[in-house]
């Protein structure tokens, strides 16, 4: 369950936030922000043009992947027919194919679900199978991958230590391709939430438990930080609203979200959701400088305008109270 | 899939990785009963040593060596049978399943939870086994642990083990999800209950053996109907060991011929099945 208190780190985050403000209303002392770019890319279905898309996506961010190892890791579940709950298989084949035709050295797809040990069987019924003849050669079931100890560098949580997957260790860069989800747990699930799923089970179980007693907010912000070359592209082509992440409703929004800074693509997402992204705890941890690339007014927005596309999500059950102020939008406060 | 495809992934070092890369635990416990029920003495000897080399000091075993803590795949080996483990380190390894509790049974964490005056639920009320120390209990683990122990109690009748076993079987019976089976171990979030998985359900099954319940009963329901519909290799493995733990597989039962084996474990246990009083032996005495 949530807990609707905030813990003492993320009092002190809060703290140094707004001790932040302060120093910037009175004199500023930080270096000018660098705006991050982030696309909102309208995609109206699951069809060919998504490979067309997803390759002018990668190429408006002028990604240099070539001779680059480069791992894709998608949201994938649980399966059931009806549901949005997993990444569509197709996107993440439109993304394999950019990556590839941009002169990637290797593109793997790799994901660890949190709650079902057979990863392949869940890969399989979801359709990924179907997106190419080789699924199985380029695939990597990070919950059974070799692993490495390392040390989060940021410590937000109480984990001294992590064991993490080779496989992404060893990534140059890190594709989140998350599903744009609300969450009961953590309010909205984007491409940092998705982080969890590089996290084994084959040492820490199903679920990864051992992350949500060392919190939640706190392991995703140290996740994010464990990886310095990342890139998301959320599939918001057709979402999921209420009590996500799995029992939720599809929600179609027709549209993707990316860019390099996961930050302020989750937080665009929230924007898009007509979620607020300062009521988002792992955001707020995660943001670095006080709630830097969470502003609106810090982001460069490539694409549509978060006005053209804006869909408000049902809000999970225990979050009544996600939405952004009536201003937000207006004067750029969010 | 067979017992040389399975010799074939054998590494170096005598254990088994999961599908490929270095030797861990889970696979090369579920290899050598597998090995040990087809006569495979010399294989199976090199993935026991390779288990006694790695068992860590405080009786358990890691997922991985280099994995500095023990986890629930101790229960797993502890279903080897002592006399090939060896005996000091298989009572290490009961000893280790009787120390270990879900992180929710502990007194600190219910301290806490007195002291904060929530609700009580009814969920969390009986201990369990963690995937890892200081997580909450689940039901994969602890239907291992149940076998495991069951196990021990028949060869050595102990108070406090029939005590923990019959614990964790109510620990089993409480997380059994609204329409029966089981899934990780979630009965429901936020109001909404949650669907069962053919592989835990069958877990649980296995572990609730000579249980009597309605949960049991709606369970073995469940898992009729996930037999004939899922083809996961590794869910019609615990699927049908669950049901010939309560004489419920249906007689002559033929596992769906395009399944596919993907890892060692579910290879292991495809072949242990396969012939079915070597794979009670392992399981249940």
């Amino acid at each position: 369950m949530m807990n609707p208190t905030l813990t003492r780190r993320e009092w002190l985050a809060a703290a140094t936030a707004a001790s932040g403000t302060v120093a910037l209303t009175g004199c500023t002392t930080h270096a000018p922000i660098t705006p991050s770019q982030v696309s909102i890319v309208r995609a109206p279905l699951y069809d060919q043009t998504l490979y067309a898309t997803v390759r002018e996506i990668v190429e408006a961010h002028r990604l240099d992947v070539r001779g680059k190892r480069v791992v894709l890791k998608p949201n994938l579940v649980e399966f059931e027919p009806e549901s949005s709950i997993n990444t569509h298989p197709m996107l993440v084949h439109a993304a394999y194919q950019a990556f590839q035709s941009l002169g990637a050295a290797s593109v793997h797809i790799a994901e660890g679900p949190g709650h079902r040990r057979n990863t392949l069987d869940m890969a399989d019924a979801a359709g990924y199978f179907q997106t190419g003849a080789r699924f199985e050669d380029v695939f990597t079931d990070l919950n059974l991958d070799d692993v490495t100890r390392v040390h989060p560098k940021r410590q937000f949580s109480r984990l001294g230590k992590l064991y993490l997957p080779d496989t992404v260790l060893g990534a140059d860069l890190l594709v989140s391709m998350p599903k744009m989800k609300t969450h009961h747990w953590t309010g909205a699930t984007l491409s940092m939430k998705n982080l969890f799923g590089v996290v084994p089970g084959g040492v820490y179980g199903w679920p990864k438990n051992v992350l949500h007693w060392a919190g939640i907010h706190e392991c995703i912000a140290d996740l994010h930080a464990l990886f310095p070359r990342q890139f998301a592209i959320v599939d918001g082509i057709v979402g999921m609203e209420g009590n996500g992440p799995i029992q939720g409703t599809p929600k179609r929004a027709g549209l993707l979200v990316a860019g390099a800074d996961l930050v302020a693509v989750d937080a665009t997402c929230c924007r898009v959701m007509q979620i607020d992204p300062l009521q988002i705890g792992y955001l707020r941890l995660a943001s670095g400088r006080p709630d830097a690339h969470l502003m609106e007014r810090n982001v460069r927005q490539i694409g549509e305008s978060i006005a053209a596309v804006k869909t408000p999500f049902e809000l999970p059950p225990d979050f009544p109270n996600l939405r952004p102020p009536a201003s937000a939008g207006k004067g750029g406060v969010i | 899939m067979s017992i040389d495809a399975l010799i074939g992934k054998q590494n170096p070092d005598g254990g088994w990785p999961h599908s490929r890369g270095r030797s861990w635990t889970e696979p090369t416990a579920y290899a050598v009963m597998a090995l040990l029920a087809a006569g495979e003495r010399d294989r199976a000897g090199r993935g026991l040593a390779w288990l006694r080399a790695t068992q860590r000091g405080d009786g358990g075993w890691g997922p991985q060596p280099g994995i500095d803590e023990s986890n629930w795949t101790t229960g797993l080996v502890a279903l080897l049978p002592p006399d090939t483990l060896g005996a000091r380190l298989h009572r290490a390894a009961i000893e280790w399943l009787m120390g270990t509790t879900g992180h929710e049974s502990s007194f600190e964490y219910r301290l806490r939870e007195w002291l904060l005056g929530g609700p009580k639920r009814p969920e969390l009320e009986f201990a369990g086994w963690p995937w890892i120390p200081g997580a909450a209990a689940w039901v994969g683990p602890t239907a291992i642990a149940i076998l495991a122990l069951e196990k021990e109690n028949t060869r050595r009748p102990m108070h406090v083990i029939r005590d923990r076993i019959e614990t964790g079987r109510k620990f089993l019976v409480a997380r059994s999800c609204e329409e029966g089976g089981w899934n990780h171990g979630s009965v429901g979030a936020l109001g909404y209950a949650s669907k069962p998985y053919p592989e835990t359900t069958g877990m649980a099954l296995a572990a609730l053996r000579g249980v009597h319940a309605p949960q049991v009963a709606r369970g073995l329901a469940v898992a009729h109907r996930l037999l004939s519909e899922c083809r996961s290799a590794d869910a019609q493995n615990w699927l049908r060991l669950g049901l010939a733990a309560h004489g419920e597989l249906p007689h002559g039962y033929c596992v769906p011929q395009n399944l596919a084996y993907r890892t060692i474990p579910e290879t292991s246990l495809s072949l242990l099945l396969s012939d079915a009083s070597r794979a009670r032996e392992f399981f249940w005495c």
